[in-house]
């Protein structure tokens, strides 16, 4: 597995919480975000790096994990894919 | 007096985690974080397990390491990225007590014996640490636990990776070298070994006299050390703050020194730093210390005292060169050289005034550095400096700062 570093748009809100709507991917794709589960610091162990760890619920009812580390959004991804 | 409970927390391999943590394949190769050995700072700073089974030490030549490992990957430290996770652990710790003392980047005394009613128990405090170091940050802690900080650092040093070691007594700790024991080094070491002593199990036999009669008064110390009777307190938040005890800065030149003239450049380098602290702080020294270091690696130190305090860069300055005319010469090259101010307060000494020259100096000397320092605030550390400095740039091509971050981990190993 890799670190997939990504675009993300977000919403930064009054309360100064931030909240990821839409993971755009390389191909311009714009996907959204229908949900965020948990927000919690985690390392995550399979690609390396650590930070917030998002669990987001994606269309069609698919649950991914997005950290933000230091500034930058990264997905866990597996490396035949890219 | 009500028995303290007191973790010693240290991060295993603390800068080859944070790289391994980045580049999860590094842990599967001997690997190790080495300074830069074209700038002569070539030394092991760290090693991951792999490396460690090979026999890699730190603070060994990164030569000698290759020798011993051919195999073995250098990576350059990225001080940015340790000095964000020193910062996290220790916010994490935090949560556990406000008694955190840090010691180095990797390394915290925490006192938590007001803590323990509200988390229930010791273990848990333990438990809680090593599991949320380990995944929420990606690290990993080795914890000593004691009644006072001396045998609990004894303890991390004995616990394995990710784990925990009660030391409740000195004979767990009796077979263990004397130089284990924290600030005996190298020189204490052999002194303590000609006269028969190596194990802190040897020093805890000795009658307090008789280490005194060795040591001087420092003997003392190391007889309480030895039989845990430290009574040292664990710093609260922002102590660090509160205390400063001396400011120091030193380099370790690209090249070796060969005359006075080298000597200046970097000695107005790192002057002008120690100066832009002192006053970042508000502070006075009253005493001078120059620290030489010449390629065979033999230290000096000297030092003296002013007859009244002050803060200006130029009195470092006169003084540094005054001690090195004085002491040393050029028959062996100098590599490395470092100054420091002590006996700081935040206020200027109550004097008569001179009628004559002195005052009008310094107030004209002081006038001068705040504006250099203004403008390097506005426009860049190199947009205005001496012209000695500018003689040979490859030699005053440094940030102190830096160094200084460098040099504060190593002296807290």
């Amino acid at each position: 597995m890799i670190r997939k570093y990504v675009d993300v748009i977000c919403l930064n809100d009054k309360g100064g919480n931030m909240k990821p709507l839409y993971l755009i991917w390389d191909d311009a794709r714009k996907v959204p975000i229908k949900k965020v589960k948990e927000i919690c610091p985690r390392a995550s162990l399979k690609v390396g790096g650590s930070g917030l760890r998002y669990t987001c619920v994606f269309e069609p009812n698919r649950v991914r994990h997005l950290y933000f580390d230091r500034g930058k959004w990264y997905v866990e991804m597996n490396d035949h894919v890219v | 007096m009500r028995k303290r409970t007191i973790l010693h927390c240290d991060l295993n391999c603390f800068f080859a985690s944070v790289e391994m943590l980045y580049n999860p394949e590094l842990r599967n190769i001997p690997m190790a974080v080495a300074g830069d050995p074209e700038n002569r700072h070539g030394i092991i700073l760290a090693k991951n397990v792999l490396a460690k089974k090979k026999g890699i030490k730190t603070a060994e030549s990164i030569n000698e390491a290759l020798r011993k490992c051919p195999e073995l990957l250098i990576r350059k430290p990225d001080y940015n990225s340790y000095q964000y996770f020193s910062e996290l652990v220790r916010n994490l710790y935090y949560e556990f007590t406000d008694r955190v003392e840090p010691f180095g980047m990797d390394e915290c005394w925490l006192d938590i014996t007001e803590s323990i009613s509200y988390f229930g128990s010791v273990q848990n405090i333990v438990d809680q640490l090593l599991y949320r170091i380990r995944n929420e940050i990606g690290l990993t802690l080795s914890i000593g636990i004691a009644d006072n900080k001396i045998y609990a650092k004894l303890g991390s040093d004995l616990a394995t990776e990710d784990s925990f070691r009660y030391i409740n007594s000195l004979e767990e700790i009796r077979h263990m070298p004397a130089d284990a024991l924290l600030n005996v080094g190298y020189h204490t070491y052999e002194t303590l070994k000609t006269f028969g002593i190596y194990t802190i199990g040897d020093i805890a036999d000795k009658p307090a006299a008789y280490l005194n009669e060795i040591l001087g008064k420092y003997g003392n110390t190391l007889y309480c050390y030895a039989n845990g009777n430290d009574l040292g307190y664990v710093g609260k938040i922002d102590d660090e703050h509160e205390e400063i005890k001396s400011i120091s800065n030193s380099m370790t030149s690209v090249r070796d020194l060969y005359n006075i003239d080298d000597f200046k450049i970097i000695l107005t380098v790192l002057c002008d730093s120690v100066s832009t602290r002192l006053r970042e702080h508000g502070l006075y020294y009253r005493t001078i210390h120059l620290i030489v270091r010449n390629n065979k690696l033999e230290v000096r130190t000297m030092q003296t005292s002013l007859k009244e305090n002050s803060d200006l860069g130029k009195d470092i300055f006169d003084n540094a060169v005054m001690l090195f005319e004085r002491n040393c010469d050029f028959s062996i090259p100098y590599r490395s050289i470092g100054v420091a101010v002590s006996k700081l307060s935040s206020k200027k000494d109550i004097c008569q005034t001179s009628l004559f020259e002195k005052e009008t100096y310094s107030l004209k000397q002081k006038k001068q550095e705040v504006a250099l320092e203004q403008i390097r605030k506005r426009f860049g550390v190199n947009s205005i400096s001496s012209l000695r400095v500018l003689e040979d740039s490859d030699l005053s091509h440094f940030t102190p700062k830096e160094e200084k971050e460098y040099y504060s981990f190593h002296n807290g190993r």
